[in-house]
C-alpha cells in the first residue's frame, strides 16, 4: 500500500533524500531531468546516489571537497551515465557504507543491516520484501543500476573475466572499486544488466529463507544440492575470511566448558578422591581466553572485510544459532574463572553480557511466535537450542554471582521456549525441513538445555530440589538415549560446528557433579567420573582431528558453501515440497493437507504486511522495483 | 441514557473514569435505538407510531446482526482497571512511596469506574441475550467460527473480575460463592466442549484453528481459579489452574510452532496478539492467589508475560495494519497490558525494589493510558463500533444470509 503512494510521487520521495545544494544542481542543470520523469524512479533516484559520498566527503576532509566540486559540473554534463565514477570519496568504505544505506535500504524505515547484525532487528522483514525483485524485467535506463551495483557486475560479467579476483568482491564490505570506477570512466559501457540480474542483487538484498532450504541440504544445511549453483567460484579456494563460518566460536564453547568441568572437579566435595589440581582449571580457562580473543578477532576482521557473508550467515536459518555461541563462551569463561585469579565477579558483567543474548532472543524468538518466514515449525533443528541455552547458562552465571531477579528472568524465558522447541522438535512435523533424517553430532545439543537448566534451577533456589533433579534426570536420559546410539555417529564429513556439540556432555558431567554433591555414593561418584572422562575424550579427540585436518589435510575450512548460494531459484524447484510432504505424512490425510497448503501459503503475520512472496502481481514488481532503486 | 451518563460525568474523579463517562455517552448514543426499545417496553409510551417502531426495530435488528461477543472486551478491560484500582487502592504491606503516592486516589473513583464497568456490562449483556433471542442462528455460527468461539469466554471473564474488584461483595460469603458459581460454571462447560473438541477428533483441530484468542479461554480458567482461590476454595482453584495451565501448556507450544502459517487471524484482529502475554499475567497472579505469595513460579509466569510484551512491542510493523481504522477489537490491547500491571504491583509488592516499583508505575501508567485513549477512541467514532466489515460478524452474516434480514 505504501508502495502505491511512491508510485504516485517518486519524486518527491527522492527529492527529500538529496542535500539542498545537490537538488538545485541537479534539478536545474541536469538535461532531460524532468522530460524522464516518466521513465520510472530510476532518474529520479540519480541525484541521490553521488550526493551521497559528496556530501560525506564534505565532512571528511577539504580536498575531497575540492575534488568533488570540480567534477560535479562533469557529472552533470555526462548525464548520470558515468556517475558512479566521478566523485571519490577519501575513504572508499564510507561510500560503500552510505551508497549501500541509500540505494538498498532509502525506503526501509527502521534500521539497516549494513551497521551490525544486532542493529538488523527488522532487516529480515525487509528481506523478505527486496528479495522479490530478482525476476523482474530492470526499467530502461539501467545504467544508473548498474552503476551502483557495478562492483557484483564486474564481478561476473564475462568480458572481465580476466580479473577472477573480483568475483569475491561482492561480499567485500568495501572492495577494488576504484578500478572499476576508473574504468568505468574511460568510457567502457556497461551491457544490459539483466542477463546478471541475479548476481547484482547478490549484495543489495537478504536472501529468503526459502531459498535457503531449497539450495541448500544436509543436516547443517551446509552442501548444496546438485541442481544448484552459487555465486562464488567454486573450483577454486576462496579467500580465508569467506570460509571461515560462525560455528569457529563451537571451539571457545568445548574449551571453555572443559575449564568448568575442570573447576567443578578441583573444588566439589564428592570428587575430592580424584586430586584434580586446580592448575588444569587455569590452564584450559587461559586457553580458552586466548581461543576466544583470536576467534572473535578473526571473526571481527570478516564483519569488517566481509559483511555480506557475515548478513548471509545470519539469514542461515541454523547459523543464526551460532551467533548465540561468541556470547555463551563468554558467559562460560566467567563461570569457569579460577578462583586463584578472582573469586567476585562485578554485578554489572553479568548485565552487560546478557544484554546481547536478550537482544538477539528477542529478534529470534519473535520470528518464531510472530511468523514470517522462519516461523519454528520450519527452521526447528537441535542447533536451536543454542538459542535456548544461553538463558540456562546466563541464569546458572547470574544466580551464582548472587543476582535474584534476572536470573529467574532469563529461566523463565528459556524455559517456556525451551518446551516449544522441545515438542516442536520431538513432532517432526512434515513442515519441518532440517531435521536431519538420520543421527548426527548436533542431536547431542538435546542433552544441553536440561543439564545446564538443573545447575541454574539449583542455585537459584539453593540447593539441588526436586526441580533441578527432574532437569537434571531428563538431561540424563536423553544423554542414554543419544549414547546407546553412538555407532550411528559415523560417515559423517568433521566439521568445526561439531565442537559446539561437545559442550553438552561437558555440561552432563558438571550436573553430574553437582547431583553427587547432593547425593554422594559410589554409583554418583562413579557416574561423574564417567562423564566427565567421556567428555574430555570426546574433546581430545576432536581436537587431534582438527589438528589432522588443520595441518595435515588442510582441510579444515573448506570453502563455505552455505553462504554463497546464488538467490535465483532453478526453474524444476517448485514442487518439490509438495512432494517431499506427501511423502513426509502419507497416513494423516486430513491434517496433512492443511499442512501442505499451510506450507506453501506464504502469508503470515510478518510477510503479509509487504507485497506478496514471489512477484507474480504486476503491482508487486514494481512496487519492488520502485523499493530497490530508491 | 444519555442523560444519565451526562449526570454521572461530574462526578467523575480520576481521569481514568473521566473518559471513562465518554465512553457510556457513545455505547448508549450507539445503541440508543435498543435501549430506548427495552425502556419504551417498561415504560409505557403509547404514543409511539407504528413507523417508528418498526424503523427502530430494523436498526436493532441490523446492529444486533453486527453484534457479537467481541463487545465484551469492553467490559473486561474495564473490569481489569477496576480490578486494579482495587488493588491498588487496598491494604497493603508495601510502604514504598511510589505504592503510597497512587493513595491520592480517592476511593469513589473506584466505586464509580466499577458503577461504569457494571453498567456496561448489564448493557451488552442485555443485548447479547436479545441476539440470542432473536438470532439464534447467529449465536451459534459465532461459536463455530475458530476466533468466535473464544470470545464466548470473555463476558464470563468479565463477570469474575467484576466479582472479584466489588467493592459490595466480599469472598467468603454466600452471595459471593453463588455469584461464583453462576459466572465460573459456564467457563468450564465450555472448556470442556472446546478442550474436547481439541484432543478428541471433534468438529476442530488445535493445529488448524489455534490463534492468539484461543487463549482466552485459558484465561478464562486462570480467573476462575484466582477467584475461587481468593474465596479459599483452594482445591476448586487448584483444579481450574491445572487444566489451564495444561491446556496453555499446549496451546503455547502450538501457537509457537504457527502450523496454520499466520492467517487464522484477519489484520483487523491482530491487536488479539496481546493476549500472549495476557495468559502468564493472569497464571501468575492466579498462583499467587492460590500460593499465598507470589513465589518464583509466579515471578517466572510474570517474566514471561514481560518478555512477550517486548516481543510484541519491538515488532510494531505486526500492528500496522489494524491500526489504520478504529476497530473494536482494539480494545484487546487493554487488558493484557492492565492484568500484566497487576502482577507487577504483586511482584513489586514481594521483592520491595526501586527497579520493581518503577516497573510497576510505568506498566500501570501505560495501561491507564491506553484504556483512556481507547475510551476516546470509541467516544470519536461512534459510528465505527458497528462496521460492515468486521471479521466476525460479517463471517456470521456471509454464510447465512437469509438470517440477516
Amino acid at each position: 500500500m505504501e508502495k502505491s503512494e511512491y508510485l504516485d510521487s517518486p519524486k518527491q520521495d527522492s527529492g527529500e533524500a538529496v542535500p539542498p545544494l545537490i537538488k538545485i544542481i541537479s534539478t536545474n542543470d541536469l538535461e532531460g531531468f524532468d522530460s524522464n520523469k516518466e521513465n520510472s524512479s530510476l532518474i529520479n533516484l540519480h541525484p541521490s546516489f553521488p550526493i551521497q559520498p559528496f556530501a560525506s566527503s564534505l565532512v571528511e576532509s577539504e580536498t575531497a571537497v575540492v575534488q568533488t566540486l570540480n567534477e560535479e559540473p562533469q557529472l552533470i554534463n555526462h548525464l548520470r551515465k558515468h556517475s558512479v565514477s566521478i566523485s571519490m570519496p577519501s575513504s572508499p568504505m564510507k561510500v560503500d557504507m552510505e551508497s549501500t544505506k541509500r540505494v538498498v535500504f532509502s525506503d526501509s524505515v527502521e534500521t539497516m543491516s549494513v551497521f551490525g547484525i544486532l542493529d538488523s532487528s527488522f532487516s529480515s522483514t525487509h528481506g523478505s520484501e527486496q528479495q522479490k525483485f530478482h525476476s523482474q524485467p530492470i526499467p530502461k535506463g539501467s545504467k544508473f543500476a548498474e552503476a551502483v551495483n557495478g562492483e557484483n557486475l564486474a564481478a561476473y560479467h564475462p568480458s572481465i573475466k580476466r580479473l577472477r579476483d573480483n568475483r569475491f568482491d561482492s561480499f567485500k564490505t568495501w572492495s577494488g572499486k576504484l578500478e572499476r570506477q576508473i574504468s568505468n570512466l574511460r568510457g567502457r559501457p556497461w551491457e544490459t544488466a539483466s542477463e546478471n540480474n541475479g548476481a547484482q542483487n547478490a549484495k543489495n538484498e537478504a536472501l529468503h529463507v526459502d531459498r535457503y532450504f531449497d539450495a541448500l541440504e544436509g543436516p547443517e544445511l551446509e552442501t548444496l544440492r546438485s541442481s544448484e549453483e552459487i555465486v562464488l567460484p567454486d573450483d577454486k579456494q576462496w579467500p580465508f575470511l569467506l570460509r571461515y563460518p560462525i560455528s569457529s566460536f563451537g571451539i571457545c564453547l568445548g574449551v571453555g566448558s572443559q575449564a568448568m568441568l575442570y573447576k567443578t572437579l578441583a573444588t566439589s566435595a564428592s570428587t575430592k578422591f580424584l586430586h584434580i589440581s586446580p592448575t588444569i582449571n587455569l590452564t584450559l580457562w587461559c586457553i580458552s581466553v586466548a581461543l576466544v580473543a583470536i576467534i572473535s578477532s578473526i571473526y571481527l576482521l570478516k564483519l569488517m572485510l566481509y559483511f555480506e557473508a557475515v548478513r548471509r550467515e545470519y539469514y542461515h536459518p541454523i547459523r543464526v544459532n551460532f551467533f548465540f555461541a561468541p556470547w555463551i563462551a563468554l558467559l562460560f569463561l566467567a563461570i569457569g574463572l579460577p578462583p586463584s585469579i578472582a573469586t567476585n565477579l562485578p554485578r554489572c558483567l553479568w548485565y552487560i553480557l546478557m544484554a546481547p543474548i536478550f537482544c538477539l532472543e528477542l529478534k529470534i524468538y519473535g520470528q518464531w511466535m510472530s511468523g514470517g518466514q522462519r516461523r519454528l515449525s520450519k527452521v526447528a533443528n537441535p542447533s536451536n537450542h543454542l538459542a535456548i541455552v544461553g538463558n540456562f547458562v546466563g541464569a546458572l552465571l547470574g544466580a551464582s554471582m548472587g543476582l535474584k531477579e534476572g536470573p529467574i528472568f532469563f529461566f523463565a524465558v528459556g524455559l517456556a521456549h525451551y518446551t516449544v522447541l522441545f515438542v516442536t522438535l520431538y513432532q517432526r512435523l512434515p513442515t519441518n525441513e532440517t531435521l536431519p533424517k538420520e543421527l548426527h553430532p548436533v542431536f547431542f545439543l538435546f542433552v544441553a538445555a536440561p543439564s545446564v537448566a538443573s545447575m541454574a534451577w539449583a542455585v537459584i533456589q539453593g540447593s539441588f530440589n526436586n526441580g533441578s533433579r527432574i532437569a537434571y534426570f531428563i538431561a540424563l536420559f536423553l544423554y542414554f538415549s543419544l549414547a546407546v546410539r553412538v555407532n550411528f555417529f559415523r560417515g559423517f564429513k568433521f566439521s568445526l560446528g561439531w565442537w559446539a556439540y561437545t559442550f553438552p556432555m561437558t555440561g552432563a558431567a558438571i550436573a553430574t557433579i553437582r547431583y553427587s554433591n547432593e547425593v554422594t555414593n559410589i554409583v554418583t561418584q562413579s557416574l561423574c567420573v564417567l562423564l566427565s572422562a567421556i567428555a574430555t575424550l570426546t574433546v581430545t579427540v576432536l581436537l587431534g582431528s582438527t589438528i589432522l585436518h588443520a595441518f595435515v589435510l588442510r582441510d579444515l575450512f573448506p570453502n563455505d558453501i552455505a553462504i554463497a548460494i546464488s538467490d535465483r531459484k532453478p526453474k524444476r524447484h517448485t514442487h518439490r515440497k509438495w512432494f517431499h510432504l506427501r511423502n513426509g505424512s502419507a497416513d494423516k490425510k486430513d491434517n496433512e493437507n492443511f499442512l501442505k497448503s499451510a506450507n506453501t501459503d506464504c502469508r503470515d503475520l510478518e510477510a503479509a504486511l509487504k507485497p506478496p512472496c514471489r512477484p507474480e502481481s504486476k503491482e508487486a514488481v514494481q512496487a519492488s522495483s520502485l523499493s530497490d532503486a530508491k | 441514557m444519555v442523560f444519565m451518563s451526562q449526570i454521572l460525568q461530574p462526578t467523575m474523579v480520576s481521569p481514568g473514569s473521566q473518559s471513562e463517562g465518554e465512553l457510556v455517552i457513545d455505547i448508549s448514543t450507539n445503541n440508543s435505538t435498543t435501549t430506548t426499545t427495552t425502556i419504551s417496553g417498561t415504560n409505557e409510551q403509547q404514543t409511539i407510531s407504528m413507523i417508528i417502531m418498526k424503523r427502530l426495530k430494523q436498526s436493532l435488528n441490523s446492529s444486533l446482526t453486527r453484534f457479537h461477543a467481541g463487545y465484551f472486551r469492553i467490559s473486561l478491560s474495564l473490569g481489569g482497571q477496576a480490578l486494579l484500582w482495587k488493588t491498588l487502592l487496598g491494604h497493603t504491606v508495601d510502604q514504598n512511596t511510589i505504592r503510597l503516592v497512587l493513595y491520592v486516589i480517592h476511593p469513589t473513583a473506584l466505586l464509580v469506574l466499577w458503577s461504569l464497568t457494571l453498567f456496561i456490562l448489564i448493557l451488552l449483556s442485555l443485548l447479547y441475550i436479545l441476539k440470542c433471542l432473536l438470532h439464534f442462528a447467529l449465536v451459534k455460527a459465532e461459536f463455530l467460527h475458530h476466533v468466535g468461539v473464544n470470545y464466548l469466554y470473555i463476558p464470563w471473564i468479565s463477570w469474575l473480575l467484576l466479582l472479584q474488584s466489588s467493592p459490595f461483595v466480599t469472598p467468603k460469603t454466600r452471595s459471593y460463592l453463588v455469584l461464583w458459581l453462576v459466572f465460573a460454571i459456564p467457563v468450564v462447560a465450555l472448556d470442556v466442549k472446546i478442550y474436547g473438541q481439541w484432543f478428541t477428533k471433534g468438529k476442530r483441530f488445535l493445529s488448524s484453528d489455534a490463534n492468539p484468542t484461543s487463549q482466552l479461554s485459558i484465561v478464562g480458567n486462570l480467573v476462575g481459579a484466582q477467584a475461587a482461590a481468593i474465596m479459599g476454595w483452594k482445591e476448586i482453584a487448584i483444579c481450574l489452574f491445572s487444566v489451564g495451565i495444561a491446556h496453555y501448556l499446549v496451546l503455547f507450544v502450538t501457537l509457537y510452532q504457527r502450523l496454520s502459517g499466520g492467517d487464522r487471524l484477519p489484520a483487523m484482529l491482530r491487536p488479539a496478539l496481546f493476549s500472549y502475554f495476557a495468559a502468564p499475567s493472569v497464571a501468575s497472579l492466579a498462583w499467587e492467589s492460590i500460593a499465598g505469595t507470589f513465589d518464583t513460579s509466579s515471578k517466572m509466569l510474570f517474566f514471561l508475560s514481560l518478555f512477550l510484551l517486548m516481543s510484541l512491542v519491538f515488532r510494531p510493523a505486526l500492528f500496522k495494519r489494524s491500526m489504520i481504522r478504529f476497530n473494536v477489537a482494539w480494545w484487546a490491547y487493554s487488558f493484557p497490558l492492565t492484568v500484566l500491571a497487576l502482577a507487577s504491583t504483586e511482584y513489586a509488592q514481594e521483592v520491595r525494589g526501586g527497579i520493581a516499583h518503577v516497573l510497576m508505575l510505568i506498566l500501570i501508567i501505560i495501561s491507564v493510558l491506553v484504556s483512556i485513549t481507547l475510551a476516546v477512541f470509541t467516544g470519536f467514532n461512534t459510528r465505527m463500533l458497528l462496521p460492515d466489515n468486521d471479521p466476525i460478524a460479517s463471517l456470521q452474516i456471509n454464510p447465512l444470509p437469509t438470517l440477516s434480514t
